[in-house]
C-alpha cells in the first residue's frame, strides 16, 4: 500500500496532470465564489472538455475544481452572507457575524484553514479506511441512515436555542423543515403532495433558493436597516484582526476543528445523507464545545468556533464521498455522481478494483484534493485581507450589487422564475424567524434530511419490518438521539447549580 | 436571450438581404440553435444533448452554432410544454426530455399543454430498455428459474413513474412472480449499495445504467423489455411471458417510449424543409465516427430512429381502447 | 418587535401545519403517514409556542442565530426595512418588465444613484461592470435562457 501512496503522488506531479489540477483550481475558485454557479453545474459543464485527456490528467482537472469549490464557497458566505453553495450555509451564521464585528479576515483566515484542515483530514481518513471502508458502509443500511438523520436533526434542534421555549422552538423550527420537505411527489404512491396542481411545485422545493433567501435576505434588510458597510461601526480603515488570526485560531481550537473534520468525514463516507448535512452536525458539535449557556448564546453573533466546524466539515466530506463513489460506484454526493461519469469516460470502473489492482490511480485522487486544497488556500491567503475590505465599502455600493447576486444566484439553480418567488418568500420566512427569535438551522436540517428520513422510515419497515428497531447500531442511535437531547438541559441545570 | 441592439442589428440585416424563396443555400448559415433539456446538467438526457451539439453543425449547411440550455422542472413537463407553444417554429429550437411525456398525456396529467403527436418529430438518438437485474449470489440463473421457485424476492425502487418501480411491479402483477418492492431509495446508485449489502436482492432500471454493475459481476439481467439492446438480445421479453391480451398491451404500453429513448423534437409548425435538413444532419451526426467514439467513451449507444417510425409509436399508444388505459393508470403513474 | 414576529410565525405555523393535516387526509395511507405524524407535533408545538407568549412573553429563548440590529429607533427602522423590501420588489418588477438583462443594471445604477445618493459616474460605473460580469458569464459563457421582459415582447424586439 505504501509504494501504491508514493506511486499515486508520482502521477498527478506530472507537468501535465499538474497543470490541468492548477486549471482546474482556477475554474474551481470562481465557480464556489459566484453564487449561482454551481459545482455541480459546471462540473457537468466540464466533463466534455475531458474526452481528449489521460485519466490522471482528467482527475486532475475535475478533483482540483471540485476540491476548491466549497472553500472559495466560504468566502461568500463570510463577506456576504450569501450561500455560496448550498453546503456552506452554516458558514454564514458566525463567519457572516464576525464580517460585521469587523473582524471579516479573521472569519476568512479560520475559514480556509480549517477548510485545509478539513481536506487534510478526509484525504488522510480516505487513505487509512480504505481496508475498512467497505464493511463500514456495507453496515449502515437504511435503518440506521434513518437513525442518523434522526441524531442529527434532534441533536441541532435541541441546541440551537436556548431554555425550555428555545428547544421548543428548536423542535418547532425543525419539524416544519421536515413538513417542507414533504412537498412534492412523493415515493410510495406517487402522489404529488402539496403541490396544487402547480407544476412547478411537482420535484419539490429546490434547496438552493430556499438557503439563499433564508439567509440572505435577511441580512440584505440588516445592511440596509443600518445604513452603513458591512462591517459598520468598525471605525473606517482598521479591520481588527486579520487573517493570520484565523489561521491561529484553528490551531488553538485544534481538537475541535479535528473532530469537526472526522464528523464530515463521516458523513461524506455515508451515502445518501448528502452534501449539506455535515456543516450543521459540525456546526452543532462545535456549539456544543461551549461550556456555559452564555458562551453557547454568542454562537450565531460571531463565535470563531462556529466558522471552523463548518469549514472543516465541508472539505472533509469531500474526501469521505470519494469512498463510495471509488470503491462501489454508488456516488456519495452530487457532484460525486458527475465525477462517476468522469470515471467511465476515463475508462476506469469503479468498484472493489479501485482499492487494490489500481490503488496507485485512487491515492491520486487523495493526492490531488491534498494539493488543489493547499494551493488554493495559500492562494487566497495571498489577498484574503484585501477580500475583507469589502466589508467598508459602503452599502449603497455594496447592497445592489449583493441584490443581483441574489436574484440571479436563486434564478439560474434551475432557470425558472419560480425560484426567485420562491427565494422571496423564503426571504420572508427568515426574516420572522431572525426577527422572532426562532432559529434556522433546524428548519435548514429538516428540510435537507425530511426525505431521507421519512424514506429510509419506509424502506426500513417494509423491508425489515418490526425487527430494524433491534439492530445493534439502531440501538446505539436511539441512546445517542435520546443522550443529545438531554445533555443541553443537564448542562443548563448544571451550571444553574453552580450558581449561574 | 439576444442583446436588443444586436437584435435590431439582426432585424435590420434580415429586412435588408433578399429573400431567394425556400430554396436557400445555408438557411441556418450564421443562427444558433438552442437545444432545450427537459433535465439538470449531467444526467442521460443532457449528456446525450451536449454530444449531439458538438457534431450537429457539421451536418447542417451553414455550420450553425448549437447550444444547450437546462429547463428541468416537473419531469421535464416544463420544457415541453416551452417548446410546444412558447419557442417559435422557426427551426432554431429543439427540445429533448422525458422518454414517459407521452405516457403522462395518455394519463391526463395536469399541467401537461402539449400534444406530444403534433411536434415536429426530429427522432430518436437512443433506445433505453429496462432489464431486472438480480444479485449474482443468488442461486437463479433465469427468470424461468425465479418464477419456478415462488421464494421472494425483494426489489429496490425509487418510486412509481420510474422504471425501477414500474417494470417489477407489471412483472408482479401479470406474471406471477413474488416481488416485495421497497420503494424510496433517493436514486439507483443508492439502490445498487442496498444491494450490496444484501437489503434488496435486485433492481430494475436502464441497461445502460446498470452495464458497469453487471460488467463487474455484481448483478446480471434474467428479463428484459422489448427495446433491444446489443448484448442482451436473448433474454426474455416482459410481453411475451404475459398470460393474456389486455396485460401484454399494457406492458408494451409502458415499454413504447423506451424505443425513443431520447426523444428530439422540434416546436408545431416548424418548415417542413427545416425539419428535413435537422432530421438529415441528426442522423449523419450519429453515425459520425468521431461521436461514436466519444459516446462509447462515455459508455452510450446513440443510434437514430427516425421522426416518422417515432411517430408512428407515439400515435399507437395514444389511441389505445379506454379500458386498457384506464387499467394501465391503475398501475403506473407519470413520476420521475 | 420579536414578540410580534414570534406570534406571527407561531399563527402561521398553526395555520399550515393544520392546512396541511387536513389536505393530507385524503390521501392513501402510504402518502399521508409522514405528513401527519409530524404535522400533528407540530400543530401542538405551534399552539404551546404561541400560548407560551401570550402566558409569558419575557420568557428567554434567544436562537443561536443572528439577532436583526435594534439599535435604531423603531420609526427609522421600520422605514428603512420598508423601503429595502420595496428595492426587492422593484427588482422584481424590473425583472418581469424588461427582461433579467436589462434589469440588472438597471437595479444596480438606481439603487446607487437614487438610495444612495452616489456619484453619477460610480454608479454609472459600477452599474456598468457588474452588467459586463453578468453578461459574461451567465449569458455568453453558461447560455442561460432568460426569457424577454413584457415591454420587449409589446414592443416586437424580443
Amino acid at each position: 500500500m505504501i509504494d501504491a501512496l508514493f506511486e499515486g503522488l508520482l502521477l498527478v506531479l506530472q507537468w501535465k496532470a499538474f497543470a490541468f489540477m492548477l486549471l482546474g483550481v482556477g475554474v474551481g475558485f470562481w465557480v464556489g465564489l459566484l453564487p449561482g454557479l454551481g459545482g455541480v453545474t459546471t462540473l457537468a459543464l466540464m466533463l466534455p472538455f475531458i474526452y481528449a485527456m489521460t485519466p490522471i490528467e482528467g482527475f486532475a482537472f475535475l478533483l482540483g475544481m471540485h476540491s476548491v469549490v466549497a472553500t472559495t464557497g466560504d468566502i461568500t458566505s463570510v463577506l456576504f452572507g450569501i450561500p455560496g453553495e448550498g453546503t456552506t450555509a452554516a458558514t454564514i451564521l458566525d463567519g457572516h457575524a464576525m464580517a460585521k464585528k469587523g473582524e471579516a479576515g479573521r472569519a476568512l483566515g479560520a475559514a480556509l484553514a480549517s477548510s485545509l484542515v478539513g481536506a487534510l483530514v478526509g484525504a488522510f481518513a480516505l487513505a487509512v479506511a480504505i481496508p475498512i471502508v467497505r464493511p463500514l458502509v456495507l453496515s449502515f443500511g437504511s435503518p440506521e441512515l434513518f437513525m442518523v438523520a434522526i441524531v442529527g436533526i434532534a441533536f441541532i434542534a435541541s441546541l440551537s436555542a436556548e431554555g425550555g421555549r428555545g428547544m421548543l422552538r428548536g423542535f418547532l423550527a425543525g419539524g416544519l423543515g421536515l413538513m417542507v420537505a414533504t412537498v412534492g411527489q412523493d415515493p410510495q404512491a406517487g402522489i404529488a403532495r402539496f403541490t396544487f396542481d402547480s407544476l412547478y411545485l411537482w420535484n419539490g422545493l429546490d434547496l438552493v433558493p430556499v438557503l439563499i433567501g433564508i439567509f440572505a435576505i435577511p441580512e440584505l434588510i440588516d445592511l440596509a436597516l443600518r445604513g452603513t458597510s458591512i462591517a459598520g461601526d468598525v471605525p473606517k480603515g482598521q479591520l481588527n484582526k486579520g487573517a493570520l488570526e484565523g489561521v491561529k485560531d484553528t490551531f488553538r481550537h485544534f481538537g475541535l476543528t479535528l473532530r469537526c473534520s472526522l464528523i464530515g468525514t463521516f458523513i461524506g463516507i455515508m451515502p445518501g445523507l448528502g452534501g449539506a448535512v455535515a456543516q450543521w452536525l459540525a456546526y452543532g458539535h462545535a456549539a456544543q464545545s461551549a461550556r456555559t449557556a452564555e458562551e453557547r448564546a454568542g454562537f450565531g453573533k460571531g463565535d470563531v468556533r462556529g466558522v471552523l466546524g463548518p469549514g472543516a466539515a465541508n472539505n472533509s466530506k469531500e474526501g469521505g464521498a470519494l469512498i463510495p463513489t471509488v470503491a462501489f460506484g454508488v456516488p456519495g454526493s452530487s457532484s460525486m455522481a458527475i465525477l462517476l461519469g468522469g470515471f467511465f469516460l476515463l475508462g476506469l470502473v469503479p468498484g472493489p478494483d479501485m482499492l487494490t489492482t489500481h490503488l496507485a490511480v485512487t491515492f491520486s485522487m487523495v493526492w490531488t484534493i491534498v494539493l488543489a486544497n493547499i494551493i488554493t488556500v495559500v492562494a487566497c491567503f495571498l489577498f484574503l485581507n484585501h477580500l475583507a475590505k469589502l466589508t467598508v465599502v459602503r452599502g449603497s455600493l455594496l447592497i445592489p450589487v449583493i441584490l443581483v447576486l441574489v436574484f440571479v444566484g436563486s434564478y439560474t439553480a434551475n432557470n425558472d422564475y419560480g425560484d426567485v418567488l420562491l427565494m422571496l418568500f423564503f426571504g420572508v420566512v427568515g426574516y420572522l424567524m431572525v426577527a422572532g427569535g426562532w432559529p434556522r438551522a433546524p428548519f435548514v436540517l429538516g428540510l435537507v434530511l425530511g426525505k431521507i428520513v421519512e424514506n429510509n422510515l419506509y424502506i426500513s419497515v417494509a423491508r425489515y419490518e418490526a425487527e430494524w428497531l433491534t439492530r445493534p447500531i439502531v440501538l446505539v442511535l436511539a441512546a445517542l438521539a435520546v443522550a443529545v437531547m438531554f445533555y443541553p438541559l443537564l448542562q443548563a441545570r448544571r451550571s444553574a447549580a453552580r450558581g449561574g | 436571450m439576444r442583446h436588443p441592439l444586436a437584435l435590431g442589428a439582426l432585424l435590420l440585416g434580415l429586412a435588408v438581404v433578399p429573400q431567394t424563396g425556400a430554396a436557400q443555400s445555408a438557411p441556418y448559415e450564421g443562427k444558433t440553435i438552442t437545444i432545450v433539456v427537459g433535465f439538470k446538467a449531467g444526467g442521460g438526457y443532457d449528456r446525450t444533448a451536449r454530444i449531439l451539439a458538438r457534431h450537429l453543425p457539421k451536418y447542417l449547411a451553414g455550420k450553425p452554432n448549437v447550444i444547450v440550455q437546462n429547463m428541468p422542472g416537473a419531469n421535464s413537463i416544463t420544457a415541453a410544454n416551452h417548446v410546444y407553444a412558447v419557442a417559435k417554429p422557426d427551426g432554431l429550437t429543439i427540445g429533448t426530455f422525458n422518454r414517459n411525456l407521452v405516457l403522462a398525456q395518455l394519463t391526463n396529467v395536469p399541467g401537461v399543454k402539449y400534444d406530444m403527436t403534433k411536434f415536429a418529430w426530429i427522432g430518436s438518438a437512443a433506445s433505453e430498455t429496462t432489464v431486472l437485474a438480480i444479485r449474482s449470489d443468488l442461486p437463479f440463473k433465469s427468470f424461468d428459474e425465479l418464477r419456478k421457485s415462488g421464494k421472494p424476492l425483494v426489489i429496490g425502487a425509487t418510486g412509481p413513474g420510474a422504471n425501477t418501480y414500474d417494470f417489477p411491479l407489471l412483472l408482479k402483477e401479470f406474471l406471477g412472480v413474488n416481488f416485495k418492492i421497497v420503494s424510496g431509495y433517493s436514486s439507483s446508485a443508492d439502490i445498487m449499495l442496498a444491494i450490496e449489502r444484501k437489503e434488496v436482492d435486485a433492481r430494475a432500471g436502464s441497461y445502460t445504467s446498470l452495464r458497469p454493475f453487471i460488467d463487474r459481476n455484481l448483478v446480471h439481467p434474467v428479463i428484459r423489455a422489448r427495446a433491444v439492446e446489443a448484448g442482451i438480445e436473448q433474454l426474455p421479453v416482459d410481453e411475451n411471458l404475459a398470460p393474456n391480451a389486455r396485460a401484454k398491451a399494457i406492458m408494451a404500453l409502458r415499454s413504447a417510449p423506451e424505443v425513443i429513448g431520447r426523444p428530439y423534437v422540434m416546436t408545431p409548425g416548424t418548415p417542413d424543409a427545416l425539419l428535413k435538413l435537422v432530421r438529415e444532419a441528426f442522423a449523419a451526426a450519429l453515425k459520425d465516427p468521431e461521436l461514436v467514439a466519444e459516446a462509447t467513451k462515455a459508455k452510450m449507444e446513440l443510434e437514430y430512429t427516425s421522426g416518422e417510425d417515432t411517430l408512428k409509436i407515439l400515435t399507437e399508444v395514444l389511441s389505445q381502447p379506454k379500458d386498457v388505459v384506464d387499467e394501465f393508470s391503475k398501475y403506473i403513474k407519470f413520476g420521475e | 418587535m420579536e414578540r410580534l414576529a414570534s406570534r406571527i410565525l407561531g399563527v402561521a405555523v398553526m395555520f399550515a401545519s393544520g392546512a396541511a393535516v387536513v389536505i393530507a387526509m385524503d390521501w392513501p395511507l402510504k402518502a399521508k403517514l409522514f405528513p401527519i405524524a409530524i404535522g400533528v407535533p407540530v400543530f401542538c408545538m405551534a399552539a404551546a409556542e404561541v400560548l407560551w407568549g401570550l402566558l409569558r412573553p419575557d420568557a428567554r429563548a434567544a436562537a443561536m442565530d443572528f439577532r436583526l440590529s435594534d439599535h435604531l429607533p423603531s420609526k427609522i427602522a421600520v422605514r428603512r426595512t420598508l423601503v429595502a423590501i420595496g428595492w426587492m420588489l422593484g427588482f422584481l418588477v424590473g425583472i418581469v418588465l424588461v427582461g433579467f438583462p436589462m434589469a440588472v443594471p438597471l437595479v444596480v445604477f438606481l439603487y446607487a444613484k437614487v438610495q444612495g445618493r452616489e456619484p453619477w459616474g460610480l454608479s454609472l460605473g459600477l452599474a456598468l461592470v457588474v452588467w459586463g460580469l453578468f453578461y459574461a458569464v451567465f449569458d455568453r459563457l453558461l447560455h442561460l435562457p432568460f426569457p424577454a421582459g413584457w415591454i420587449q415582447t409589446w414592443l416586437g424586439v424580443a
